[in-house]
């Protein structure tokens, strides 16, 4: 099974309703999706294993659509991105998204910069782009496919980010160590 | 300056992102949380299946050839020599054993 490519797992699941397959596919890409959505919810392990179950559900029921177009792990990653945005919508259905930051959970309260803390600075769609391209190591192209933004919104919540982000690093002496 | 936040900050996510999360019983929580898939082309299949041998059967008055061969059998079963009786009984075992073969792939199917 280990040596099978996605496409043939993704073929197993549609064609056979193999569970077997599936259940390699998630052992495959669980460490980057439940990662994605660690750094979106600032740590918080519970709701983010939740939200990753919840897109593993919807791929297993929509596997069918998957026309292979991207790779699998791209695919997978757009319904996660969707995922969170759901969450983030259902969790307060009339305010603006860009305004809800969730609480970090501090990794490690003695450290003087914490990951989660350095990322509650952004906004959710800075916070995604930041993620996705230096903790998951996908390109603009990558990140316009996975979130449907244009490549131009991409670069400029890149941009950004990776302003307030460093500002923040350089204000609290990180850049010094 | 953007090269520099850029290097800065890759340092900065090696350092404290998590790499490799480890899988501790999720994919199991997963794999139990799935709903029942309906899987139209195993269902679309075996109707296809029923629907030519259904068709096959009255075509070729399958129930005449079933009740000449029912009835030859019949008549021949005690002069048949032993051998033959054998075969006959190895078939029926052989078909039995098509059937459970069948049920055990089926329910493995249905627990999965």
């Amino acid at each position: 099974m280990a040596t099978l490519t996605d496409i043939s797992l993704v073929a197993q699941v549609a064609v056979l309703g193999n569970k077997r397959a599936f259940d390699e596919l998630v052992r495959r890409y669980q460490s980057p999706v439940r990662r994605f959505f660690l750094s979106q919810t600032l740590g918080d392990s519970q709701l983010s294993d939740d939200l990753a179950q919840d897109t593993f559900i919807k791929a297993y029921l929509n596997i069918g659509k998957f026309r292979g177009l991207s790779s699998f792990q791209t695919w997978l990653m757009r319904i996660a991105y969707n995922v969170f945005y759901d969450h983030v919508r259902s969790q307060k259905p009339t305010g603006d998204i860009d305004q809800q930051a969730p609480q970090p959970v501090y990794e490690n309260p003695t450290l003087k910069v914490d990951l989660y803390a350095a990322l509650a600075l952004l906004k959710p769609d800075e916070r995604s782009c930041i993620t996705l391209q230096l903790i998951d190591g996908y390109d603009i192209a990558k990140i316009t496919d996975i979130t449907g933004m244009k490549e131009g919104t991409v670069k400029s919540h890149l941009s950004r980010g990776k302003e307030k982000m460093a500002t923040y690093l350089k204000n609290n002496g990180y850049d010094r160590r | 300056m953007t090269e520099d936040n850029d290097l800065l900050l890759r340092q900065f996510f090696a350092e404290t992102a998590p790499q490799q999360i480890e899988d501790n019983g999720f994919t199991e929580q997963v794999m139990r949380r799935l709903p029942m898939r309906v899987n139209w082309f195993t269902h679309l299949w075996t109707a296809f299946c029923i629907l030519v041998a259904l068709v096959l059967f009255t075509l070729f008055h399958g129930w005449e050839l079933l009740f000449v061969q029912l009835e030859v059998f019949l008549r021949t079963m005690p002069t048949e020599p032993l051998l033959g009786r054998l075969f006959m009984a190895a078939a029926a075992l052989f078909g039995l054993f098509l059937v459970g073969v069948g049920e055990l792939i089926s329910s493995e199917i249905a627990r999965k």
